[in-house]
């Protein structure tokens, strides 16, 4: 079975946000909201390093468990997918996640938060594949075509790396072989592998 | 209406009451709440806290058959779509490449819901191979710069949330829980074993002015206000086990309501908190007698002990300092989150969420024993608050010296 996942390869991620980008406007995503974005680590100095970031669809979800409806559901390739329909506003989600990724419009009272946004790694939410419908509220599912998400597809550098955990970290592995040296899955102890030391 | 018990089965005229049928409903709550308590324990280390996949992929019968385990095909074909993004050498645009990128196949994958979903795949996510184990990296950056302008952009990772959570699904949500179920079990429990506390003397018939307009005023704003909160904060904070099973849609709207109304109920609680404290903080400063009342337990343990008391008893003052301190905080905290972001950052956030979750489930534990000895579990005590006059011979019992107080005062102005 596969167990899709999110890798940045910090050694060739050159900050063009072009992922951030490419994921609004394939999605749609409203003002004020971003579902992916780039962050620089220790910026103009030495070892200086960015990371594209985003829900990473952590396993045993914290954003799942602390929902108070069942607004946020897993799927069983690891998607962390919202419903809309159901979601209050309460920010629980953003509180318990580890990436910052639920997003908000605007934010302002308790109760006029309005309904989160988040990284449905292209892949919808529980409304009908391919609908109008869907797409208004979660933007375009590319799982459902096939495909996968836009902002690893789009990636110049193939710095972002989606799909099934065994294959990108297989294509990592390979490509830090060949080139010598590696800064490891940035994230991965958090989002996939809580309980590891 | 005059009798306290008035209607009630029990209600046998004046003079000392045995009030049996108030013990057999109290026995009755006891057993069911000590079965709800046994519920909440197994829930405890019944060990499902992980969140487990409720939805699989797969792809759609071709022509009405369907070929294979659908789940397999729609993960491998993922998995293919994955290795396009290996070296260009192999594949895409290079001249050598061995395979092409497909786009706009005919593939669709669909979703539908796990019948009964296996924590199984949740634990085997979580084991890493050892490759991957060796590419895992501590969490010792946290945060940078970004370019994009949005709240919070700069932020890489968080760690804490994730302790966040079992600070409120595991802690405050099984601690609340315990503490209410645990303290309406004591509660029935005392109802039926110590059974309803009667007027010892029975009946005087003669009233005495207690509460005025706008002592009751006061409380039955605060009251009401707090009860609305209190259940649309159990339904935010309980709403998936106790609503849940009416459906997904009838908690979204529920839980819309209880965000909402938890809002709206806020303003005239705080009113209420200040005008009370301001009404009875001179009738609720700790003295000595307060000392020799707890001591012998309030009386509770029989009929006949009385200790003094003046306007309000040492159990009385309790509940005034636990509404004053705990709502006061349960205000503090919820205004400030109320107001995201404007003074308080996301971590400082979460530990005023994780407060004023646990002190509104203890709250709501005490306000369960004052609501208690205020109905059923005192006679006589509940016309106080809702008159505001009481029986003379209840008022001697329990408030001995606040009626020689009044009754002087009166001689007084005589």
């Amino acid at each position: 079975m596969a167990r899709v996942k999110f890798l940045c390869d910090t050694d060739r991620c050159i900050e063009c946000n072009a992922c951030s980008t490419s994921c609004k406007n394939e999605h749609e995503v409203p003002w004020g909201m971003v579902r992916r974005r780039v962050v620089t680590i220790n910026d103009g100095h030495p070892g200086e390093k960015s990371i594209a970031i985003s829900c990473m669809h952590c396993t045993d979800a914290p954003c799942v468990a602390v929902c108070p409806v069942s607004t946020l559901y897993q799927t069983d390739i690891g998607v962390v997918l919202h419903d809309k329909d159901t979601c209050i506003g309460c920010g629980y989600c953003f509180y318990a996640c580890p990436f910052g990724a639920p997003q908000f419009p605007r934010a302002t009272l308790f109760g006029s938060r309005g309904v989160m946004d988040k990284c449905t790694y292209c892949a919808g939410g529980p409304e009908e594949n391919g609908s109008q419908a869907e797409f208004e509220k979660y933007g375009r599912n590319r799982i459902a075509e096939g495909k996968l998400p836009i902002c690893a597809e789009v990636c110049s550098t193939r710095a972002l790396l989606a799909g099934d955990g065994e294959v990108i970290g297989e294509i990592y592995r390979e490509r830090v072989l060949a080139r010598g040296f590696g800064s490891g899955a940035w994230g991965w102890k958090t989002a996939y592998y809580p309980e590891e030391a | 209406m005059t009798d306290a018990t008035h209607g009630s089965p029990a209600s046998g005229g004046s003079g000392r009451q045995s009030f049996a049928a108030y013990r057999i409903a109290g026995a009755v709550a006891a057993v069911i709440l000590l079965a709800l308590l046994a519920i909440q324990v197994f829930e405890i280390f019944d060990g499902d806290n992980h969140t487990v996949p409720e939805v699989r992929w797969g792809v759609p019968p071709v022509s009405g058959e369907q070929t294979g385990d659908s789940s397999l095909v729609a993960s491998s074909i993922l998995r293919e779509r994955a290795t396009l993004q290996g070296p260009r050498a192999e594949f895409g645009p290079s001249p050598n490449a061995q395979r092409t990128f497909q786009v706009g196949s005919e593939t669709q994958l669909v979703e539908e819901p796990i019948a009964d979903p296996d924590p199984f795949l949740t634990q085997e996510w979580s084991n890493p191979s050892d490759e991957e184990l060796a590419m895992i990296r501590g969490t010792d950056r946290v945060e940078g710069v970004s370019s994009l302008p949005y709240t919070g952009a700069e932020v890489f990772e968080r760690p804490f949330a994730r302790d966040w959570r079992l600070g409120l699904a595991d802690f405050a949500t099984h601690l609340g829980a315990l503490a209410i179920l645990g303290f309406a079990f004591l509660l029935a429990l005392m109802l039926a074993l110590r059974g309803r506390m009667p007027i010892v003397r029975g009946k005087s018939e003669r009233k005495v002015q207690r509460f005025g307009l706008i002592e009751r005023t006061t409380h039955w704003m605060t009251s009401v206000s707090f009860l609305m909160l209190a259940l649309t904060g159990i339904v935010i904070a309980y709403g998936d086990t106790l609503i849940l099973p009416f459906g997904d849609g009838v908690l979204g709207q529920t839980g819309w309501l209880a965000t909402w109304g938890h809002m709206m109920f806020f303003p005239p609680f705080a009113i209420g908190i200040l005008a009370m404290f301001v009404l009875w903080v001179r009738h609720n400063l700790p003295s000595k007698l307060d000392l020799n009342w707890l001591a012998k337990g309030g009386g509770i343990f029989s009929d006949d002990v009385h200790p003094s008391a003046r306007k309000f008893n040492a159990g009385q003052k309790l509940i005034f300092w636990s509404v004053i301190l705990g709502g006061g905080l349960l205000v503090l905290t919820g205004m400030l989150l109320m107001f995201p972001f404007w003074i308080l950052s996301i971590n400082a956030m979460g530990w005023v969420m994780l407060a004023h979750a646990v002190v509104a489930v203890l709250m709501i534990a005490v306000i369960l024993g004052h609501i208690y000895i205020g109905s059923v579990g005192m006679q006589g005590a509940f016309w106080a608050m809702w008159t505001g006059k009481v029986d003379r011979n209840w008022a001697a019992e329990h408030h001995d010296l606040w009626l020689e107080e009044i009754d002087g005062k009166k001689g007084a102005a005589r």
